[in-house]
């Protein structure tokens, strides 16, 4: 089971964070800092696994990705394959960049809500739920379609809808 | 870059963005959530969007680290929306902050349900997500059936049906009661049938969960998941966007690998060669490529199929002999492809990042075998001084095991030992030095050889200590070997060695007072000119604050005065028991890696050199341990009572010749010899008084209806026996070998027309060491030999290697090692089953590692004895008991009893000549010695009671001797005090009493 899915800035602002076995709001940011702790200390052109029981508990492991400004790390245990889960960091990564078309770290920042759609189409209660990010990419452009259409008609205000074009 | 498509959510995070500090951020969120309270307080002007707006900034202000301790209402109450984006919000939220238990889920468990059995594919999804990620209990209990209904059902679209089956998992891992095992291996098959890559994947993820609790209901779907493998790896009729760097379905394939590792074994044939075929092609397809992308999917596949093979492998034991050969070969298969890479694993060793250079140790401990030990040793030896720290000592562990376990030759092992020493002495642990003690003390040949390359070490500067531990160890017992060579004369032996002493801690220093005093030993008549230096050395030390060290000096002084005697004294160390590695249970005990435990898997299963086998050595004279050497692990000497201990080398022969079967009867001529010397070494130094112990004889004679009346340990006997499925009759009786073994330590533990089991036994403290020599008495082979040790709680037993077939009139010696570790009566198994021609033969025998075998006679003057005695008042520790019914036995008699059991009598310790004072030592692990204390009074007009007070070790000990000092009922009726047959056969009467 996939128990964490955290996106970080490498200055360790948390972007995008979540649980799949709960976590009280403390105890949460007391993790992530620590994570980031595992994380800023290692070096570069390392390998993408690293030792977290001391952090997550027993049968924990970790994996994460480094791109650009952002870790994103996957924190699951033994009964995930730990290359299948940097695999699917990479799908998730992917399917980002296909979302946002060269995604940078401001994208994730103005649009975490997006970024939760994108996960729950990939990752599911801990459990991998698609593979195939033209699968996610149909699924969250389905999501995004329904989001416009209800909204059109809602009080956006127009100098948003003209942000948006720009 | 496109934006939240919600303004005021935009700016509020970019005004976080602003912030210079993390003081500002709390005061831009202060007020952020100050405005959203005043808002949510005052609802009704409040727009469905705006709702979603505020919800959205709380997610994004929980997600800072800030506690929103409000507005759950309102995120909750928005998954009830009508619209789209405002539940679509409510319910990821709800998923975020939310805990399965908290009150609110209960408002809209209801609103949830519509949700899913309504008829919005896009509401199914949102609700199947939340749900998904935080259903509890009762979600499960409600929503299960529905949840069900969409998996299985045909008009629902993939994207929910995937969904659903997530969902399921989750809901059956909050309740299993919600998924009914019958109905589900039918459903589960079809469910696999599934063309649907996404969907697939998910059912899988299922199936896994389910297939975990209970392998057995879903044997009809194994078949469906090697064809799913095939499929995959065949890459038959994968859509495109399932494959992932040109690997179909990476995820799928390593879940069904997975869901396989479940079922114990596989027994069509058919299915299997299936899967087999599919693990050849991933294990000889994957190759090292140039996309990182593609490599890590490749290896994911690879490594799973890696674990499935070693699963599969493991489980060859449990099956018949039949064994299909494809497998061996597919496992040896796959060692030759680890090995292949052995050279890139010994180059990960350098890599930078510290976990592979973990995993790259781990992988050469697990890949070592006899062929490649000396490279990978060499390796790790070289390693060794560049290793960071934390790894340094793990290293020198695994050096050191796979060293040992897989030498090519027993010079390599000493070399090897010693390097680590001398590269990485901070890092050799103890054990690591005593053990290459042992091998060097169990192998003559090597005696000369070690003790050579302990000198050239010592000539070394800068020497670690325990180098100068191990060296001077070795040149004290075998410098002698060295005499001619140059520089090894004892003189130069002394003078080389004294040089450290100035330098070392005082743990080194007993060892090294050892290693002087084997010195003039092994120079007797001494050279008067070493002699002096050394005994200066001793008298230096004799008043030194460290007793261990004052003890030794006094003691080595004052031997070394008796001049020749010495050679006596401290003759050379005898060998060690064979014994498990301890080394290696360390590695194993502090492994708790899987991947760790899977390659120790691997090694079980490989062939280990033989190199090290300690020898059977043609029977010594008795050799006498030096007084101090305490500081050895495997003795134990606690308390005040040093003693001599003798060390039993005496040799029965082979139990063919020594005991003959004559119609269940063990024959006079037998091991009656063996068993009195026995007793004699036992007791000869500890001074008994009176008549060398006839004691146990091996002579028997069988009592008419001897077990009629089981006592409580014959119970427990007849229930171990109970199940013998053999048709095959035992010669003679068991029980009544059994008894007998109790008392003596070699004999004839069992025989029938084919097989005899013959047992000789050490015991030392809390270890003994059982051989087992099973003979073959025909001219044919038995086959299928297995031995199963039954070991009780409180014994730790471990039998070496049976072979499994037993060539015509061969005999097999099987060490059993046994450790005891607290007081109990219970008794250890024997499972032996072999097959001689058709018949199949299993029994099950009580093995003699009893109670009284952890005792240790200890003699104790009146002086010492009676404060002890006196000091113990009362139970639990002084327990009194009055016995009745007692065999009628002479004084001497019951002494011989006492002795046989291990106790020390002491005539006339007592002033009373009717009672007997029988004083011991227990040993276990949990406590090493104990001292037990027994005054057996007896009136010599009533010999059928007494009174029994075996002080100290609680009512076990007692119950023991109880059981051995009353007659059994149907024994003869109590007799006057002279019972000539018991006077003329005192072996007859204790195996009555037995």
């Amino acid at each position: 089971m996939i128990r964490a899915v955290i996106v970080m800035s490498t200055e360790g602002k948390s972007r995008l964070a979540r649980f799949y076995d709960y976590q009280p709001p403390e105890k949460q940011q007391e993790l992530i800092r620590r994570l980031y702790g595992v994380l800023s200390s290692r070096p570069e052109g390392v390998s993408n696994f690293a030792q977290v029981e001391a952090i997550f508990g027993p049968d924990t492991r970790m994996v994460y990705k480094h791109y650009a400004t952002l870790y994103f790390v996957f924190v699951f245990d033994s009964s995930e394959n730990e290359l299948a889960m940097l695999d699917l960091i990479q799908v998730f990564v992917e399917t980002l960049d296909k979302c946002f078309k060269n995604v940078c770290e401001l994208d994730i920042v103005f649009n975490f809500n997006k970024m939760h759609s994108i996960l729950d189409e990939i990752v599911f209660g801990g459990q991998v739920l698609e593979t195939s990010s033209d699968e996610v990419l149909k699924a969250v452009e389905e999501i995004t379609r329904l989001e416009k259409s209800a909204s059109s008609g809602g009080p956006l205000p127009k100098s948003v809808v003209g942000r948006l074009s720009r | 870059m496109a934006l939240s498509g919600m303004r005021g959510l935009s700016v509020f995070i970019s005004d976080i963005r602003n912030c210079q500090n993390k003081e500002q951020e709390r005061l831009r969120v202060d007020k952020e959530l100050g405005n959203i309270r005043t808002r949510f307080k005052n609802e009704k002007g409040l727009s469905p969007y705006e709702k979603k707006k505020y919800v959205w900034k709380m997610l994004y202000i929980y997600m800072l680290g800030y506690d929103v301790d409000f507005g759950h209402t309102e995120t909750v109450s928005l998954i009830s929306a009508p619209k789209y984006p405002e539940k679509q919000v409510g319910y990821i939220v709800t998923s975020c902050i939310l805990n399965e238990n908290h009150d609110f889920l209960r408002m809209v468990i209801n609103t949830v349900r519509n949700d899913i059995i309504g008829r919005n594919e896009t509401f199914q999804c949102l609700a199947l997500t939340m749900v998904g990620n935080i259903g509890g209990r009762e979600f499960a209990e409600s929503l299960a059936p529905d949840v069900q209904k969409l998996l299985i059902s045909s008009s629902c679209r993939p994207l929910v049906r995937k969904k659903a089956a997530l969902c399921l998992l989750r809901l059956y891992r909050k309740n299993p009661d919600v998924v009914n095992i019958e109905g589900w291996s039918d459903r589960m098959t079809q469910l696999l049938d599934e063309r649907d890559f996404g969907v697939l994947t998910s059912v899988m993820s299922l199936f896994v969960a389910l297939v975990s609790n209970n392998t057995d209901a879903y044997w009809n779907c194994l078949p469906k998941c090697v064809k799913i493998l095939e499929r995959l790896t065949r890459n038959q009729d994968i859509p495109q966007e399932y494959t992932y760097y040109g690997i179909p379905s990476p995820w799928l394939q390593v879940k069904t690998m997975r869901a396989l590792q479940y079922f114990p074994a596989i027994e069509d044939p058919n299915i299997r060669r299936s899967l087999f075929e599919v693990l050849q092609r991933i294990l000889m397809g994957t190759d090292v490529v140039k996309n990182v992308n593609k490599n890590n999917a490749s290896h994911a596949v690879l490594f799973e199929a890696l674990a499935l093979v070693m699963h599969l492998d493991a489980e060859k034991e449990m099956m018949s002999q039949c064994e299909n050969m494809s497998r061996m070969l597919l496992v040896i298969d796959v060692q030759d492809i680890i090995k292949r890479h052995q050279a890139q694993i010994v180059t990960s060793l350098k890599d930078p990042d510290i976990s592979i250079r973990r995993r790259a140790l781990d992988l050469l401990y697990g890949m070592c075998d006899v062929s490649n030990a000396k490279d990978i040793v060499e390796e790790l030896l070289q390693y060794l001084s560049t290793a960071e720290f934390a790894m340094r000592e793990e290293l020198a562990l695994k050096a050191a095991i796979l060293a040992e376990k897989f030498a090519p030759d027993l010079s390599w092992y000493v070399d090897v030992i010693l390097q680590l020493i001398d590269k990485a002495g901070d890092f050799v642990s103890d054990d690591i030095w005593y053990r290459v003690v042992q091998f060097v003390t169990n192998n003559e040949d090597l005696q000369p050889y070690a003790a050579a390359k302990a000198r050239e070490y010592l000539d070394k500067p800068a020497l670690h200590e325990t180098m100068v531990k191990v060296s001077a160890y070795l040149l004290g017992e075998y410098s002698h070997l060295l005499i001619r060579r140059p520089g090894c004369s004892p003189k130069e032996i002394f003078a080389i060695i004294n040089e450290k002493l100035a330098t070392v801690s005082t743990a080194t220093i007993p060892i090294l007072l050892s290693t002087f005093a084997k010195i003039l030993m092994h120079s007797q008549p001494a050279d008067p000119e070493l002699q002096d230096q050394i005994w200066l050395i001793f008298r230096k030390y004799e008043s030194y604050i460290d007793v261990e060290i004052q003890q030794r000096a006094v003691e080595y002084f004052a031997l070394s005065k008796k001049g020749a005697a010495l050679m006596d004294i401290l003759a050379e160390m005898p060998k060690f028991p064979e014994r498990q590695s301890s080394l290696l249970k360390k590695a194993e005990d502090t492994e708790i890696d899987t991947a760790e435990q899977s390659a120790i898997k691997i090694r079980a299963q490989q062939q280990t050199s033989n190199a090290l086998v300690v020898t059977d050595q043609p029977p010594r004279p008795m050799e006498r341990r030096p007084l101090a050497w305490g500081n050895l692990p495997f003795l134990l000497f606690h308390g005040p009572f040093l003693f001599t201990f003798e060390c039993l080398m005496q040799d029965s022969a082979s139990p063919d010749h020594s005991i003959t079967p004559e119609n269940g009867v063990i024959s006079k001529s037998v091991s009656e010899a063996p068993a009195s010397d026995l007793l004699v070494d036992l007791l000869g130094p500890l001074a008994i008084e009176g008549p060398p112990a006839p004691a146990v004889s091996g002579e028997q004679t069988s009592f008419p209806g001897l077990n009629a009346t089981p006592s409580p340990v014959d119970a427990l006997a007849l229930a171990i026996l109970s199940d013998q499925s053999t048709g095959v009759q035992p010669i003679g009786n068991i029980d009544e070998r059994f008894h007998a073994l109790c008392l003596k330590d070699s004999g004839v533990l069992y025989e029938d027309p084919y097989i005899q089991i013959g047992v000789k036994a050490e015991w030392r403290g809390h270890h003994g060491r059982l051989v087992l020599f099973l003979g073959n008495k025909n001219t044919a082979s038995l086959s299928s030999v297995k031995a199963l040790i039954l070991p009780p709680a409180h014994l730790k037993m471990e039998l070496s290697l049976v072979p499994d077939t037993i060539p015509p009139r061969a005999q097999v010696q099987c060490p059993l090692v046994v450790m005891n570790l607290h007081a109990s009566r219970d008794v250890g198994a024997l499972d032996l089953s072999y097959k001689f021609e058709a018949t199949l033969v299993n029994v099950k025998l009580r093995l003699p590692a009893v109670l009284n075998k952890f005792l240790q006679p200890i003699q104790m003057t009146a002086e010492e004895f009676f404060p002890q005695w006196k000091a113990l008042a009362g139970p639990p520790l002084k327990l009194q008991e009055v016995v009745r019914g007692v065999k009628p036995m002479l004084l001497p008699e019951m002494a011989d009893l006492f002795a046989s059991l291990r106790f020390a009598v002491t005539p006339g310790l007592d002033v009373n000549p009717n009672n007997l004072v029988a004083t011991t030592s227990f040993y276990s692990e949990t406590t090493h010695a104990v001292l037990c204390l027994v005054r057996v009074e007896t009136d010599p007009t009533d010999r059928t009671q007494l009174r029994l007070t075996p002080p100290l070790l609680s009512d076990r000990l007692k119950e023991l001797i109880k059981d051995h000092m009353v007659g059994l009922p149907m024994a003869p009726p109590p007799q006057p005090p002279s019972v000539a047959v018991a006077s003329d056969d005192p072996g007859a009467i204790l195996a009555g009493l037995l």
